[in-house]
């Protein structure tokens, strides 16, 4: 009686052991799952959103060759800027990582507010219909990517404060995500004033 | 470290305040009718009118229009408190994305149409700018803020319903803005990648995983209408019992298309 009440006992603890094991192992379980697929879901969020920006730039990118072309009818002097303008957009087509492709539109950005400042010197211009459709166009692509720009920016901080996170970190470097760059409008680009020369 | 924590309170109990008061932020309740005169511009008739048009509008194509005028916006880029309101209010169905948002802000003078991803086709860019050069311009110059609004914003809405093979009852003869369009495609094709990728993350990894992003816009909040100014002469009376009453936004987003410009 009491042999055969000690290994009932012992049995049940056992299961009671095995049980709490597989217990925890799966709670471990659903914890990685759900820090792992974190990690992934941040990272498409923030793809996602550079997609965005990717469209727009994209279509910024296509109106530029009308718009100079517009503008070059009326300013011929203009070479230098014209130049510039080609030698950026050439730059960013050539842009590999991400933030290349932001260094090069930011300096596109620069460029091409200076060319729709030139309308302040060519009255001609500025009564351009077609100019003006470019220049609304031009906005909007301007606009749309300053909206991306700030979705994406959103997206990456979730991101990188994730990767940066104690147990973030570590998920993000199972799931083999890496903190990605912000797309900071430069302040030159934002701020910069065309010089006007007489 | 024992410096960190009584610095670090001090930095946060300071920079509160500034923090909530320097983040200037859109922020309107939901639109209860599809014209919210909030700087009393537009006289009882075409308000009326304009209503009703816009109601028939989501009626028979689904497309969300509100037409909005404050006083001000505040500071804040006419571009950025239109697109943040239009999000907030998610104007347009889900999936279609079929919301518009005319914003008028008196004392700034600028206004703004915010095309919705949907509409960005067909209501492109260039041609809010003509209707709102052509059309809505000239009439703010001569003060005439009433018939102005009301000409663009129908011109604006009779595209939107032709495009959908729909007309729109009693609207009025208006000389249309004459449309030429010969990048008509772009505007979808700028929209495809993000279609494309949320599909991947909604469908990808299974419900719940992917919406977190939009939790940014669903904690808004809807309270105060914060110094944006309505005259007292609203509640006058113009809408016969709930007539013309909008029912709120369905999901509709916004991809910062559209056109402003100042008078």
């Amino acid at each position: 009686m009491r042999m055969s009440g000690n290994v009932w006992v012992v049995l049940i603890a056992i299961v009671a052991a095995l049980a709490l094991v597989a217990l925890v192992a799966f709670i471990g379980f659903l914890w990685y799952a759900s820090g792992y697929n974190k990690a992934i879901s941040l990272e498409q969020g923030a793809e996602k959103a550079w997609a965005d920006i990717d469209a727009a730039l994209q279509r910024r990118l296509d109106l530029v060759p009308n718009l100079v072309n517009t503008v070059k009818g009326y300013a011929q002097h203009e070479k230098e800027l014209f130049e510039s303008i080609a030698k950026s957009r050439e730059k960013y087509f050539q842009a590999g990582s991400r933030a290349d492709k932001i260094e090069a539109s930011n300096e596109l950005t620069g460029f091409l507010s200076r060319l729709l400042m030139l309308q302040e010197q060519y009255p001609e211009l500025k009564a351009n219909e077609s100019f003006r459709d470019l220049q609304v166009a031009l906005e909007g692509t301007e606009n749309r990517i300053n909206v991306a720009r700030i979705r994406y920016n959103e997206a990456a901080m979730q991101l990188n404060s994730y990767a940066k996170a104690l147990f973030g970190s570590f998920f993000c470097k199972r799931a083999k995500v890496e903190p990605v760059a912000y797309f900071e409008a430069t302040e030159q680009a934002k701020s910069q004033v065309p010089k006007v020369e007489f | 470290m024992r410096w960190h924590i009584p610095r670090l309170a001090l930095t946060l109990l300071i920079m509160a305040p500034v923090a909530t008061v320097g983040y200037a932020q859109a922020d309107l309740p939901m639109p209860r009718h599809y014209v919210e005169d909030y700087a009393d511009l537009v006289n009882p008739a075409d308000e009326q009118s304009l209503n009703g048009i816009l109601q028939e509008l989501e009626q028979k194509t689904g497309a969300q229009y509100i037409v909005l005028t404050v006083l001000t916006t505040a500071g804040l880029p006419i571009e950025q408190f239109a697109i943040e309101l239009a999000e907030k209010w998610k104007l347009g169905q889900k999936g279609k994305d079929n919301g518009m948002l005319f914003v008028l802000a008196k004392n700034d003078r600028t206004w703004r149409f915010e095309v919705g991803y949907g509409l960005e086709g067909f209501v492109t860019d260039q041609y809010c700018g003509r209707v709102g050069r052509e059309v809505l311009v000239p009439h703010l110059r001569r003060g005439d803020y009433s018939q102005g609004i009301y000409q663009a914003n129908v011109q604006i809405a009779q595209r939107i319903a032709s495009e959908s093979g729909v007309a729109l009852g009693d609207t009025p003869r208006i000389q249309p803005v004459p449309v030429r369009d010969s990048r008509r495609g772009l505007p979808c094709c700028a929209a495809l990648p993000t279609l494309l990728l949320l599909l991947l993350v909604f469908g990808g990894f299974g419900r719940g995983m992917g919406w977190w992003f939009l939790l940014p816009f669903m904690f808004g909040g809807f309270g105060g209408q914060g110094g944006y100014g309505r005259s007292g002469s609203f509640g006058g009376g113009s809408f016969g019992g709930g007539f013309g009453g909008f029912g709120g936004g369905m999901g509709g987003r916004f991809g910062g298309g559209g056109a402003s410009g100042r008078w």
